[in-house]
């Protein structure tokens, strides 16, 4: 090697190091703690989306084992497709391995560099090198490799490389399909909010289909930490589609990028062919507006034309983008997971309608916990996500953080001093975005960045989950109120009566005058079971009348219709009023007496309905029930309606797909008239029955 | 008001029963059982210009069954009456506290704190007009020190009278008044003393007997830790009423301790329904006075924020509206500050007994 060569090469191997170097704080290596919580991060995430993509439950563990000084043994593995042999290399070796670059559907995300970033630190800090297995299913034996990175090419060094069959260390069973990682790196294990513990946690509560174990050991091998996260689904994320961008979120590189590499030749199919939501009218439009001739070649179109479309894009009406590419987590499932990870009270959970901003599907997800175990001061625990992964530090300085600060939360139960800051009190919230191009503050991705759009869908999430928080606080301490009334009159009056009786020898007193006079209300009171045997969730409500005179009233309970779902048992018969509300006209209700109300849902698993919602119609306030408001029965009932019908025209529209642009156009502005019709009517129940 | 009537054992049942004869008339008539007494509270106590004591105003609230905690109140008040209707007929009595356990067994009538049982007996002494001693109910807390020449006789637990002697026959601490100081208990006996000094804290009260001090000044002292209890009160004022000795406070100066010379001299919220019994409305305040501070250049401390309120809410107070009073409070929160009776221990243990105390009674005429 002559002198040239060799102050190139160092060069090249500073370049890299020093790439890594500068960049830490970045990647997410800036601190011991913080390495080997991001070195768990990546691993993990990794797992996560490759058992999505191959469709398998994930089961992944962590096991860190300290060792002298600040050294830790990293292991992870995963159950997931394992990666082929020739792959090894260009997944742990190569910095910005770009195959998600140019898909725009919802990923965790390449955060920092990814795995070759666990492989260069530990090769840094302690020189070791990262020992890869993977087996993939069907082959006769596993890859065994020792991985290095070589700096000067920046590509890995493999070396030791054999196939042997890969062996369970617990169990001896062989293992059929996964991958595992070790490795030696300094860091620094804590426990806490900003902690390895933390994150699975977290990572747990979004990924309810996968189990998550951690296990941390001493440098004796004593255990001194552990987590065990079980799935409560074993129902996988939905497969996201691609999706083209939309000319509202394209920048004048990016379309020069497009244009430079389109092989249409005419500018009208170049626009519909490589972008979501344009249609021919819209396509036409742009052009004329931008001064483009339709006909032009879009390779030879140049930079002042393309600017001057990037402005058209704007002025022209365009279609949203389709929302298939987004994996919401579903509200029912956060609602498992957040009660899996968070012991409590009362869980309430939003998952928004998709929408978009500046050409980018989003969508918001919210779950509320409250009471239980939670402490009741401090500021609540504030769960952030970004397309299901944990955001664990900046907090004070993402978006989602001050979209729940601008909330009121004194209105919903929450004590918020001076209405500023995070609320207080014995509640953890979770937020999750999910979107094709999540934007962060920085190349940190640790604070999602300012945006109107995004803010206003969680407030709107939050205010949601906010007055299902009011309404159960009231209906607990009304609960509370007609359970003391119960203690009263059934168990303390009869004592008072007897005592009394008793001190002056004296005959007891009929009692059935004074516990009207006490009571002097209907109550209504609802208890839900579950039938272990049958597999039936149990609703049973209860109706005293306490006053002097008779009632006659009409009940209605609230209960989780959906396709899955089959309402048994139901003996007092009553009818439909409108989704997931049923009523019964109940008989004549003498002074004294109490009546029941029973019935059961098949096709939910335990723990899936544990709060309801009772109302009335008829005079006379019932306590522990709602008076129906008629009118919010009639809007729920038309939105009902247009969500049948938009179903309807989305067949149609299926069909009409080979028809020409404009009756394709036409039918689209109509539906798009019907989802904003259908969004403003979309007022669900926890929100009408609280006002 | 010298010697209360003790109220025999049917009267004292009967008066009980009537307790639960309303409630139990209530129910008759179909409606919810019910308790009615005065409100406890400071906006329902007056000064009665005839006793010279605070007395409960005309506001009478009534407990009943319409909510749970109040029903609970009235099955334990009908519970504690079973118990001293037991106590009554069989010879015994209990502490407060002794009460607080047994209701451990009276199911869904029992106590939740102690407090709630210590309210519940002042309640029902309340109305039924009876003290606690007639339903055999003694307090926890601790009885004064006495040390002086002064003659009690107590019945001890033989029945018998004994005759001490609270300079002769006890140790340096005094003798210790029993809960029930009532005439059926404690008789005085004899003396020869000039006046009784009641003394707020024990540092003090032993210097004093240390130095000699009732001897030298020809006095009874009595500690009165604090919040004297109902016997400690009840003792100075039998001692007022039937010596006829003047009885001087000696406190701290600060607004907590003038309210300890305010329920000696005038009675106490929580017990205005035997204000008559316990206030000793001849007691004079000695000292330590805001212008003594001032006067002998005391070591003192800043008044906080809570002592100014209370400063404040003494202003309008009616036991404090003498032109005296007036005159101290203000002076005190004008210079703002506040000092022990220790603190006169800057110029040296003797100062107390050499110069402070004999200047202050001589000033009411009390030489020696």
């Amino acid at each position: 090697m002559n002198k040239a060569e060799e102050i190139s090469s160092k060069q090249k191997q500073i370049a890299v190091s020093e790439f890594f170097e500068k960049n830490k704080h970045f990647l997410g290596f800036d601190s011991l703690q913080r390495s080997i919580i991001t070195a768990v991060k990546e691993s993990v995430d990794n797992s996560l989306d490759a058992c999505e993509e191959a469709r398998i439950l994930p089961n992944i563990r962590v096991e860190l084992n300290k060792e002298k000084g600040d050294r830790i043994e990293f292991i992870t593995q995963d159950n997931g497709p394992g990666i082929p042999r020739n792959a090894i290399e260009d997944v742990f070796g190569k910095f910005l391995l770009g195959s998600r670059f140019h898909a725009i559907r919802q990923t965790r995300g390449q955060q920092g560099i990814g795995i070759t970033g666990v492989v260069m630190y530990s090769q840094l800090t302690t020189g070791s090198k990262t020992r890869v297995i993977s087996k993939i299913k069907g082959e006769s034996s596993a890859v065994f490799v020792e991985l290095g990175l070589d700096t000067r090419k920046n590509k890995a060094l493999k070396t030791g490389e054999r196939r042997d069959v890969w062996l369970d260390e617990d169990t001896g069973e062989e293992i059929k399909q996964g991958l595992r990682i070790r490795t030696i790196m300094k860091g620094k294990y804590q426990k806490g909010k900003q902690s390895v513990h933390q994150y699975l946690r977290m990572t747990s509560i979004v990924n309810p289909h996968a189990s998550i174990s951690l296990i941390v050991r001493d440098k004796d091998g004593n255990l001194i930490d552990q987590g065990n996260w079980p799935r409560t689904t074993e129902r996988l994320p939905r497969v996201v589609s691609e999706i083209k961008p939309h000319p509202h979120g394209i920048h004048l590189g990016t379309l020069q990028r497009m244009l430079r590499e389109s092989n249409e030749r005419k500018m009208t199919s170049f626009l519909r062919h490589n972008f979501s939501g344009v249609s021919m009218r819209a396509a036409r439009e742009i052009l004329i507006k931008a001064k483009v001739d339709e006909g032009r070649e879009p390779k030879r179109i140049k930079a002042d034309d393309a600017q001057e479309m990037l402005n058209a894009f704007q002025r022209v009406k365009l279609l949203s983008p389709p929302m298939d590419c987004l994996s919401p987590i579903d509200d029912l499932l956060i609602k498992k997971g957040l009660s899996k990870a968070i012991d409590s009270r009362f869980a309430s959970t939003v998952t928004r309608n998709p929408s978009v901003s500046q050409g980018n599907p989003f969508q918001i997800e919210v779950g509320l916990v409250f009471g239980g175990d939670l402490s009741a001061d401090g500021p609540i625990e504030v769960l952030r996500f970004a397309n299901r992964v944990p955001l664990m530090y900046q907090q004070g300085g993402c978006l989602l953080t001050k979209a729940l600060e601008s909330v009121d939360w004194k209105r919903y139960g929450l004590d918020h001093p001076g209405g500023r800051g995070v609320p207080k009190g014995p509640a953890a919230l979770l937020i999750h975005l999910a979107s094709t191009n999540v934007q962060f503050t920085s190349e940190a991705k640790e604070a999602v960045a300012e945006n109107e759009e995004v803010h206003e869908e969680i407030r709107k999430a939050l205010l949601e989950v906010g007055r299902g928080l009011k309404n159960h606080l009231k209906k607990s301490s009304q609960r509370k109120k007609a359970k003391e009334k119960f203690e009263l009159v059934n168990i303390i009056l009869p004592e008072i009566a007897k005592k009394s009786s008793e001190i002056l020898g004296r005959p007891e007193p009929n009692l059935a005058p004074v516990i009207t006079q006490i009571m002097n209300a209907v109550f209504c009171e609802e208890i839900l079971g579950w039938d272990k045997e049958r597999k039936i969730a149990t609703c049973s409500i209860k109706i005293y009348n306490y006053t002097a005179r008779a009632r006659a009233y009409t009940i209605l309970a609230k209960w989780p219709e959906n396709e899955n779902t089959i309402m048994v048992d139901n003996h007092r018969g009553g009818r439909k009023e409108a989704k997931g509300i049923w009523a019964w006209r109940l008989d004549t209700l003498n002074p004294g007496t109490c009546t029941v109300v029973e019935f059961g849902v098949s096709g939910l698993t335990k723990g899936d309905w544990v709060d309801t919602d009772i109302f009335f119609r008829g005079n006379g306030e019932i306590i522990g029930a709602t008076k129906i408001d008629e009118s919010l029965l009639d809007e729920i009932r038309k939105s009902e309606a247009l969500i049948l019908a938009e179903e309807e025209i989305e067949k149609e529209s299926s069909n009409l797909e080979p028809l020409i642009d404009r009756a394709e156009e036409n039918i689209h502005r109509d539906l798009s008239e019907t989802v904003m019709k259908s969004k403003e009517g979309q007022l669900s129940l926890s929100e009408w029955e609280v006002e | 008001m010298t010697l209360r009537e003790t109220k025999s054992k049917k009267e004292v049942i009967e008066a009980l029963h009537g307790v639960a004869a309303e409630m139990h008339d209530k129910m008759l008539k179909g409606k919810p059982p019910a308790m009615t007494l005065p409100v406890r509270t400071k906006k329902n106590i007056q000064f009665d210009k005839k006793l010279q004591v605070y007395k409960y105003g005309k506001n009478k609230s009534t407990r009943d069954a319409t909510a749970l905690s109040s029903a609970r109140v009235l099955l334990r008040s009908l519970h504690i009456t079973e118990f001293i209707e037991e106590m009554i007929n069989s010879g015994k009595s209990s502490t407060l506290r002794e009460m607080y356990y047994i209701s451990e067994g009276w199911g869904n009538g029992k106590f939740g704190t102690q407090n709630e049982s210590n309210n519940l007996a002042e309640d029902l002494e309340i109305v039924t007009k009876c003290i606690r001693e007639d339903f055999k109910l003694r307090p926890e807390e601790d009885g004064a020190r006495i040390i002086g020449n002064v003659t009690f006789e107590e019945k001890n637990r033989k029945g018998e009278w004994m005759r001490i002697n609270c300079r002769d026959d006890v140790g340096d601490s005094g003798y210790g008044v029993p809960y029930n100081v009532e005439s059926e208990k404690l008789r005085l006996v004899d003396q020869d003393i000039d006046f009784v000094m009641a003394v707020e804290t024990g540092g003090m009260f032993d210097r004093l007997v240390e130095n000699g001090f009732d001897e030298e000044a020809r006095c009874a002292i009595i500690h009165l830790k604090g919040q004297p209890a109902r016997s400690t009160r009840r003792i100075m004022k039998r001692m007022s009423d039937e010596w006829k000795k003047p009885i001087l406070v000696f406190a701290d100066c600060d607004p907590w301790s003038f309210r300890i010379f305010a329920s000696i001299a005038y009675g106490a919220i929580k017990t205005a329904h035997i204000s008559e019994y316990l206030a000793t409305n001849e007691a004079i305040y000695l000292g330590i006075t805001a212008d003594d501070i001032l006067a002998y250049d005391l070591p003192s401390d800043d008044l906080t924020k809570s002592d100014l309120g209370a400063l404040e809410s003494e202003l309008s107070d009616p036991r404090f509206a003498t032109g005296w009073w007036k005159e101290q409070i203000n002076l005190m929160q004008e210079i703002g500050k506040k000092a022990e009776q220790q603190s006169l221990a800057k110029y040296g243990l003797d100062f107390v007994t050499d110069t402070y105390l004999p200047e202050k009674l001589a000033a009411l005429g009390l030489n020696y």
